[in-house]
């Protein structure tokens, strides 16, 4: 790279501010506009009327919406738990081992999910959990949150991955020289110190799971609607303001994680 | 909870072969459009014989269609579109349930009965049906407004104003009655003029989009090709919109209920059959989605605004809807190659 004297801050480039402040406004301004509309006293999603919380009041009323919400949630709940350990196997096993033939291809493997466009990854797993009912009879809400778990562990691996190999290997080796068995190095030092990459790694998970359509779309069974469907099959028979309502709360509770997040992360 | 426990002890006991001849009780398990289903119906549903009921929505026909044809879904009641009735019943994919032998089958509109997507109506009944043509507000264009010329040579006070449906079907169709084509069109020159026209006209057009009702109360367009159930809730926030009935014809379709072959429900699946086909079950489901259903009788109990709307009750000198049959492989090539230059 160039010699570090004749970089210049990048801030003070021609433009900088006036680029950061146009992707900032396309960001988020339609957030705000969908926030604002959530307290509309109107049908329209478009025209402004006065302030209420009736769209609030009719989300909760709404069976679809709450059974929706609810069943997000569960399926992104159980997702992230079974995704982060699996994740945080996967981390250790590539970074706290001698390196091994095979390696770059277990990389590939766990990142796979990434790779492949969603629609195939949706397509198969459809196919494949088809027969595994036809062979067992078994069916339920089992097959969704496999389907997430395995699409949400890359998105665990990453950040727990890249904790580990900020991690010097120092304070393990030391502890290990000190007579420590290997689970007590792991339990008193690698695990308390690559906590926050697993902190992150489920968060993001968490947010994955909540977020998808397509393999949901194709994977749920009966009764098994997620909130990101719920919406998109409202969109031919035009949408309601409750979505807004919905979308808002759901925003609220994202920027309390991250915000907890954050003053945890802060006080250790 | 109970839920669960419940679909565990029926793949339990489907799995041992000891799920025995349907009781009256039990699940039903309906896919159907999103935001189509009256909440009120399925309660009533539920209330009078004791089956619960999971209702989960789909965007399109198409979603609909790469599901269920996998098997296995679970699923006992969909409701397709008029020629994806008949698609599903070329890939048996449909059980023959008989509706014309049912009980209520009597409430039918005759004029629903002998259609060419269920001749005799062996396998599926209506649930909702209606026209596609467009909405025009008549306080911007005063003059006639039934002719598909307001879409593809608009006016001046018209053009840029206008929103299309990004369905290549509808367009196309509309394009080839204003030309005063077949449907189903596999003639070159006939089809070179009919993409040349609405290249021309796509000049005029502002958008392309399928969230009409939005598109028209917002004032972003003053004229958007539209079903008729969406015309009429975009008239309440904008009295002045009005619905066209183009002298060159306009599209019908009509949603049907079926059941699944593999339906695991299969008796509680005829009785919702059934059980839609009452006309004041029928008029509930018309309150809610805003469209016309096939069953006789069910007028007395629809919510007044509807029975007096125009865009529900047809003029007397209206054109008759032209329900568009699938066309072939090479047509629907042809189409989409269209489709794609329109697009560019």
């Amino acid at each position: 790279m160039a010699n570090p004297r004749k970089m210049k801050d990048l801030r003070k480039q021609p433009g900088f501010e006036f680029l950061a402040y146009t992707c900032l406004f396309f960001l988020y301004a339609p957030i705000v506009v969908l926030v604002i509309f959530s307290f509309n006293d109107n049908r329209s999603v478009v025209l402004w009327t006065e302030f209420s919380f009736r769209w609030y009041v009719e989300a909760f009323d709404n069976d679809g919406i709450r059974e929706a919400t609810i069943i997000s949630f569960k399926v992104a709940a159980v997702a992230t738990f079974f995704s982060t350990i699996f994740a945080t196997m996967a981390a250790l096993a590539t970074t706290r081992t001698p390196p091994y033939r095979g390696q770059t291809l277990a990389y590939a493997i766990i990142n796979q999910p990434l790779m492949v466009p969603e629609i195939v990854t949706a397509v198969a797993t459809l196919a494949f959990f088809t027969l595994i009912k036809k062979l067992t009879g078994v069916s339920g809400i089992g097959y969704l949150m496999m389907a997430h778990t395995v699409f949400c562990i890359p998105f665990a691996y990453m950040p727990i991955r890249a904790r580990l190999e900020d991690m010097n290997l120092t304070l393990e080796q030391a502890a290990a020289d000190l007579y420590a068995t290997p689970f007590q190095v792991f339990r008193t030092i690698t695990l308390p110190l690559m906590a926050p990459g697993i902190v992150a790694g489920a968060m993001l998970a968490f947010v994955v799971s909540l977020d998808d359509v397509i393999i949901s779309l194709l994977i749920a069974g009966p009764g098994e609607t997620t909130l990101p469907i719920y919406i998109l099959g409202q969109i031919r028979r035009g949408i309601t303001p409750e979505i807004n309502a919905v979308s808002t709360l759901l925003l609220g509770l994202t920027v309390i994680l991250v915000a907890l997040f954050f003053i945890i992360g802060r006080k250790k | 909870m109970t839920k669960t426990k419940l679909k565990m002890a029926t793949a339990l006991a489907a799995g041992l072969g000891l799920a025995g001849p349907a009781l009256a009780e039990g699940e039903l398990n309906i896919y159907n459009w999103g935001n189509y289903t009256n909440p009120e119906l399925i309660e009533k549903f539920e209330a009078e014989f004791g089956i619960e009921v999971n209702l989960d929505g789909y965007d399109s026909n198409e979603t609909m269609l790469a599901k269920v044809r996998e098997g296995n879904t679970g699923y006992d009641i969909v409701v397709p579109g008029d020629s994806t009735v008949q698609i599903m019943i070329g890939l048996d994919m449909l059980a023959e349930i008989k509706p014309n032998e049912m009980e209520n089958f009597k409430n039918m509109d005759p004029k629903w009965v002998d259609v060419w997507w269920d001749p005799g109506r062996n396998y599926s009944v209506p649930w909702q049906w209606g026209t596609t043509s467009f909405t025009v507000d008549t306080e911007v264009y005063t003059g006639d407004i039934n002719t598909l010329a307001l879409m593809f040579d608009p006016p001046e006070e018209l053009k840029g104003r206008i929103n299309m449906l990004n369905d290549m079907n509808d367009v196309i169709n509309a394009g080839l009655r204003y030309k005063g084509y077949d449907r189903c069109n596999s003639n070159a020159d006939e089809l070179r003029e009919v993409t040349e026209m609405l290249i021309a006209a796509k000049e005029n057009w502002r958008t392309m989009d399928y969230s009409t009702i939005e598109k028209l109360t917002s004032g972003d367009v003053d004229l958007s090709q539209n079903w008729n159930g969406a015309a009429m809730r975009a008239r309440e926030q904008r009295p002045t919109l009005q619905y066209a009935y183009p002298k060159e014809g306009f599209t019908g379709w009509m949603d049907n209920v079926a059941v699944l072959a593999d339906a695991p429900n299969m008796e509680n699946a005829k009785l919702f059959v059934n059980f839609i086909m009452d006309p004041e079950n029928a008029a509930m489901i018309s309150n809610f989605a805003r469209y016309a259903n096939g069953i006789m009788g069910s007028e007395e109990f629809m919510d007044a605004e509807m029975l007096s709307a125009p865009e529900i009750v047809m003029p007397a000198n209206a054109p008759t809807p032209d329900f568009v049959k699938p066309c072939p492989q090479e047509v629907t090539d042809l189409y989409n190659r269209i489709w794609t230059r329109l697009k560019q």
